[in-house]
């Protein structure tokens, strides 16, 4: 009776408080949300639609034929003055492409090209994945175009010289039965964030309740010290596992909705999923008692909640993504609970991974767990003598 | 029931003992009240008997038993109602009885029936679906002390119960004290408002500086003072102590009085007879039973406490 009637407290005294539920509900949401749509094209690069000018100095047969092609993979060049500057600066196109008089002369040629016959000028706000994307295309169009003239010229085939590039080449990711995405990405991320973000709330619960003296008046009327531990951390389990659902809820059905991709949910490994979720929480909520046992005011509470968060988040590559951090940071990002909890929810939900392959993920938050359920066990004990 | 003896402790750190050999019987179904500037260490014998702090030296025997033991076999029969509100904001005055009710480990109708008892006795049937944090000090008070007597313990603690509370809930709680105490409970009261103790404690005992200064009960307190005159006259200091000595030991007191602890052939009369003969203006007389401040003020000193 003693433990259900505490439990039900936290839960009464959790949903009338509408600013804690904002925190531990609608935050997450709309990290999740905004940082699906803001990185959704860092993901899947839309170098074909970006807006573009093509000057031809060159006006002969190649020059019209590489306008021609690139036209037909990037839509139409809008139009731009001769001193077309001020219109790359003011963002009215993301890049030109000049192509210098000689180009068509220069591609039919055997000889070494004399010097740059075609230009790439991008917007200096240009993503660098963007660019180097771009760059690429045209090198590989302007390529096409050499050897067609060099196949048409001393071997007689006309066209063929692509085809035969193309079927050279291929590329794909491999082995996953989901295509990754901005969403396949920030779901797990913030959800984990989120899932940590309790350390606030349950901090800031027990100094309350210190100062208000309800600890000590369990403990005068003989309330045993992991009963209060435990009525304290059962209920936020549960509020992780709503997190859970909500989250991957919104990843589903509400990101389609507002113009991001659906996070993708076939196919996965779903007790592989639950034993992440489950030493996450387990985690999570011994962190959260372990700083709720040293902290003693409210400033304390948020101030170091927030900061372990802000920086577990930061360096665990919840914020910013592992791969693009150098090396070194990649390297310190390994000692994050955040980013194990990360990674291995990123193991089920981008890279098919099954129970075995989250298991290293999950020993590792486990053994975090226990350590910040003793200390936190320990740090309660000192505090209530 | 309750026998503390020669109880000493010391904060971790702490330059000095917050106990220093405190001796103090509490008897069942009396109101004892409990003085003390701060500091005197009322806090830390609370904590004692609410089994928040372990004893380091000397012993606290509950009917008998050590407190430590009898706590264990049944933690509810001291409970504390503490200067702070200890209960939940967020819930109501109902949800938090429950709470604390299971908390007791009350069950099925004993829980029921002890709830409704606690609410009909602090008289708050009105406000039972009223959010905690929404009532007024006077009310959260009442809670405070409802919640303390849900698993009717035998020794109540109570730490300044009435701080913050207008008049009339202040008469409240004091007329719910003396009720409880005729009922049988034992309450331990601690105040820094020297009347309501002068108005329900049976028993009194001040405290300063970790140890207990006087002890006993009230009327026999009070009474100490009876044989004391104390009077406020013209005229240089030394003169008047001379013309008081005739009559028993004369000392100088604050403000200007002269205290006279009359020998016993001595009356008040013959005092305020031979002042008038001397030709001095008496401008006080003051003689009969103490009251309880200036006994504690007596005792304690004036010095202020929390500088």
């Amino acid at each position: 009776m003693m433990l259900p009637a505490l439990i039900r407290k936290e839960f009464l005294a959790l949903i009338r408080d509408p600013h804690g539920l904002v925190a531990l509900f609608l935050m997450p949401v709309a990290f999740i949300v905004i940082m699906s749509l803001a990185l959704k094209d860092y993901y899947n690069p839309q170098t074909r639609s970006l807006p573009y000018a093509l000057l031809d100095l060159d006006h002969g047969a190649q020059a019209q034929t590489l306008a021609e092609q690139w036209q037909a993979d990037h839509g139409v060049p809008r139009q731009v003055p001769e001193e077309w500057r001020p219109a790359l600066l003011a963002g009215q196109v993301r890049y030109v492409l000049t192509i210098e008089p000689g180009f068509s002369d220069a591609i039919a040629s055997p000889a070494t090209p004399p010097g740059i016959k075609v230009r790439l000028l991008a917007d200096p706000g240009l993503e660098h994945a963007l660019f180097r994307g771009t760059e690429a295309e045209l090198a590989a169009a302007v390529g096409e175009l050499r050897a067609n003239a060099i196949q048409e010229r001393f071997m007689g085939m006309v066209g063929k010289g692509a085809n035969a590039i193309r079927n050279l080449v291929s590329a794909e990711r491999v082995a996953t039965r989901v295509r990754p995405t901005a969403v396949q990405q920030n779901v797990p991320a913030w959800l984990v964030f989120g899932m940590f973000f309790v350390v606030t709330a349950i901090a800031s619960l027990f100094v309350q309740e210190a100062r208000d003296g309800t600890l000590t008046r369990l403990q005068a009327i003989g309330v045993p010290r992991r009963i209060q531990i435990l009525a304290k951390a059962l209920p936020y389990l549960g509020v992780n596992a709503v997190q859970a659902a909500l989250m991957l809820a919104v990843g589903v059905w509400l990101m389609p909705r507002v113009g991001g991709e659906a996070l993708q949910l076939a196919g996965i490994d779903w007790v592989a999923l639950l034993l992440m979720l489950a030493t996450i929480s387990f985690a999570a909520i011994g962190f959260a008692l372990a700083i709720a046992c040293l902290v003693r005011t409210h400033a304390q509470a948020s101030a170091l909640g927030a900061t372990c968060n802000l920086l577990m988040a930061a360096i665990g590559g919840i914020m910013v993504p592992t791969f693009v951090m150098p090396v070194a940071m990649q390297a310190a990002a390994h000692w994050s609970p955040m980013n194990w909890a990360l990674e291995g929810l990123l193991q089920v939900l981008l890279r098919s991974g099954d129970t075995l392959a989250v298991l290293p993920y999950a020993a590792r938050l486990g053994g975090f767990a226990v350590l910040m359920w003793l200390a936190a066990t320990l740090l309660f004990r000192r505090r209530m003598k | 029931m309750l026998t503390i003896s020669e109880l000493s402790f010391q904060y971790p750190g702490a330059p000095q003992a917050a106990l220093n050999g405190v001796s103090l019987t509490v008897r069942r179904g009396r109101v004892l009240g409990l003085l003390g500037p701060n500091g005197a260490g009322k806090t830390t014998l609370i904590s004692h008997l609410a089994g928040l702090l372990a004893v380091q030296h000397g012993s606290i025997l509950l009917d008998g038993q050590p407190i430590a033991q009898a706590r264990a076999e049944r933690p509810t029969r001291i409970t504390l109602a503490p200067q702070e509100y200890a209960f939940y904001p967020m819930l109501t005055v109902a949800e938090n009885l429950a709470c604390f009710a299971a908390a007791c480990r009350l069950k099925g109708n004993t829980l029921r029936e002890r709830i409704a008892a606690c609410i009909a006795f602090t008289q708050l049937e009105r406000f039972a679906k009223t959010r905690a944090e929404h009532l007024s000090g006077g009310l959260k008070r009442r809670l405070n002390l409802a919640i303390a007597l849900l698993p009717e313990p035998e020794l109540i603690l109570l730490d300044e119960p009435t701080v913050g509370v207008d008049p009339q809930s202040r008469a409240f709680l004091l007329d719910a004290v003396r009720a409880l105490a005729q009922a049988g409970t034992t309450v331990l009261y601690t105040s820094h408002y020297i009347e309501e103790i002068e108005t329900i404690a049976d028993d009194v005992a001040i405290l300063d500086n970790g140890r207990v200064l006087r002890a006993a009960a009230l009327p026999e307190l009070l009474a100490e003072g009876g044989a004391q005159m104390a009077l406020r006259i013209d005229g240089p200091l030394d003169a008047a102590l001379g013309l008081l000595g005739n009559f028993g030991h004369a000392q100088a007191g604050h403000e200007g009085e002269i205290l006279v602890s009359l020998n016993p052939d001595s009356s008040p009369a013959s005092v305020l007879q031979a002042i008038a003969t001397a030709g001095a203006t008496l401008h006080m007389a003051r003689y009969g039973s103490h009251d309880l401040e200036r006994l504690f003020m007596r005792l304690t000193h004036r010095a202020l406490r929390d500088e």
